[in-house]
């Protein structure tokens, strides 16, 4: 079951431009205000807490980031995640749309590694990420 | 037929409940109507009579389309009549009986909302088990009998999952007959990890024969309802009630009515003193549980200690003495977490979802709190600290999604199911 809320052609070029051409760090998604469309919010080239620090406390959020990290044995990695970002203190209604909203935004961005759906900043901090997406790598 | 544009679709949503039948307005946060799901009924063999006794039948613009005899609304089942049967469409949370749905929602419709279903989408909400028949059997009385112009059917599992802001979720929803846990991922229900019992009803019935037993600390208590009651005398605690009942009623009352009417006053101890201890059931935990007071309407009031925790208890615990028990929550929890695959499981259980009515236990989330962890290491629970959100978390959400301008693509349209048939309902609503 969806909202049937479309997806603006930007994000995807956003998404390309991260995947193929690793310029930017993070792309932030949200909806539009008449609810009708996800758009990019914010692409930028911050670090991990630039990023967490562009996550609102109380409105939900898309995000793609390029989680790079290091392996015990020392090799590099890089893992696209995607972010549902779902604050407790949002509101209901937003909570909602952007639940299901999700599921048009995740399948045309093609090439995610990972997946993170997160409610506070515990479920979201490097540490917890670092842990999931080490697990696969 | 309708114009959609924009966010005001005006649709309306239905959630049909065991206790209630909630309707109300897309986009509100609160139903507008909220009815009795049990139904007052006169047999058949009196229709004509009681038809010419008057103006006590239900209420005005319906009577044309239901039967004279049956009673429904705030004052259906819970004004006492001579003779007057209760039933109830639904068994185990789905709906059986579907002669009595078309009176009821037109009540709250019409009578309550003073709405026209004709010029108005209408969302109906469904458990995880219901049946393909059901649903279709639904869009067909929405579209014969109310001409919606447009109708969706939505999961309750998922708008649960959904109003807490969550695509994936496993969500327990406890209700007045059924506790269910939904797995719900991206959005969509995995049938394969449904599960449910009927252990709500069970916790009622234990709560039954313990406030109807004599024990060595009090009296059983009788649960003559309000209505039968004509006077009584103050006591004080402990005592004896002193209370004089309407004999000329009792005379007359039927026994699903004083079933129906002894289960609300048991639900109503359930809820007011009944509670969960957090740490499990141990003497110690007994030994210094605070006693709540409580006052039946014959007006004996005594105090319970540990019979409060004793019953909730078995909403966790099985009784080994009581082999037919349902299943308990943390059994139904890992029967359905066992069901999916084990690369779902960690989302699941960081994402689990408390509603329904249920839920509101005292006491209930914190032991969940407590136990689910130690079973699963990432579980984490969620649950609206709003007690109307998890009341009404499936209508709510059904509330919000039929709210949204761009879900008007969803909605089967009047003329679609001209064309298709029911075969659309099972296609469209997924």
């Amino acid at each position: 079951m969806s909202s049937g809320v479309g997806v603006n052609a930007e994000c995807l070029t956003a998404f390309q431009e991260l995947k193929l051409g690793k310029k930017t760090k993070y792309i932030i998604y949200q909806l539009n205000k008449t609810n009708t469309e996800i758009e990019v919010a914010k692409t930028s080239t911050g670090t991990y807490e630039d990023f967490l620090g562009d996550l609102p406390e109380d409105e939900p959020r898309f995000a793609v980031f390029d989680f790079e990290f290091e392996k015990e044995d020392g090799g590099k990695r890089n893992k696209i995640t995607f972010f549902s970002w779902s604050p407790d203190g949002s509101k209901i209604k937003a909570k909602m749309v952007y639940a299901s909203s999700k599921d048009a935004l995740r399948r045309s961005l093609t090439g995610i590694a990972l997946e993170i759906q997160g409610t506070d900043p515990e479920e979201v901090s490097f540490e917890t990420v670092l842990d999931k997406a080490s697990k696969g790598a | 037929m309708v114009n959609y544009g924009g966010d005001e679709v005006s649709a309306l949503v239905i959630d049909i409940g065991t206790s209630s039948l909630r309707a109300g307005y897309a986009g509100d946060d609160t139903p507008k109507a909220i009815i009795p799901t049990y139904y007052g009924y006169l047999p058949t063999s009196g229709a004509d009579v009681s038809m010419a006794d008057g103006t006590e039948g239900t209420e005005t613009s319906s009577n044309k389309t239901q039967p004279a005899n049956t009673y429904i609304g705030q004052n259906g089942p819970s004004i006492w009549r001579p003779n007057m049967e209760i039933g109830n469409p639904l068994s185990d949370g789905l709906i059986t009986n579907f002669d009595p749905i078309p009176p009821l929602i037109r009540h709250a419709l019409e009578d309550v909302m003073r709405v026209d279903a004709t010029e108005h989408p209408v969302l109906v909400t469904e458990p995880a088990w219901n049946t393909p028949e059901n649903r279709e059997r639904m869009a067909e009385i929405m579209f014969e009998e109310f001409n919606v112009p447009a109708f969706y059917i939505a999961n309750t599992g998922v708008l649960n999952a959904f109003a807490s802001g969550k695509g994936s979720a496993l969500v327990v929803d406890i209700g007045q007959s059924m506790a269910s846990v939904t797995p719900v991922v991206d959005g969509f229900v995995l049938r394969k990890g449904l599960a449910y019992s009927s252990i709500p009803r069970f916790v009622h019935n234990l709560s039954r024969s313990v406030l109807s037993m004599n024990s060595q600390y009090r009296l059983k208590a009788d649960l003559w309802p309000h209505q039968l009651i004509s006077s009584k005398m103050p006591v004080d605690v402990g005592h004896p009630p002193r209370y004089t009942l309407r004999e000329e009623r009792v005379a007359q009352t039927t026994e699903s009515w004083k079933v129906w009417a002894e289960n609300r006053e048991i639900d109503e101890w359930l809820q007011s003193v009944g509670a969960v201890s957090d740490q499990g059931w141990n003497e110690q935990f007994l030994s210094r549980a605070a006693p709540k007071q409580y006052e039946f309407p014959t007006g004996y009031a005594t105090t319970y200690g540990a019979e409060r925790y004793q019953v909730s208890e078995h909403f966790f615990i099985s009784n080994h003495n009581s082999p037919d028990q349902p299943k308990t929550l943390p059994g139904l929890i890992t029967e359905s977490l066992r069901a999916c695959d084990p690369d779902l499981r960690q989302v699941l259980t960081s994402n689990i979802v408390l509603t329904g009515g249920g839920s509101l236990l005292t006491g209930l989330l914190d032991r969940l709190n407590i136990e689910m962890p130690r079973n699963f290491a990432h579980a984490k629970i969620h649950a609206p600290g709003n007690p109307i959100e998890r009341r009404y978390g499936g209508w709510l959400g059904g509330s919000i999604l039929a709210s949204l301008g761009t879900f008007h693509q969803l909605w089967i349209s009047k003329e679609e199911w001209q064309e298709h048939g029911k075969a659309i309902v099972g296609q469209r609503c997924k």
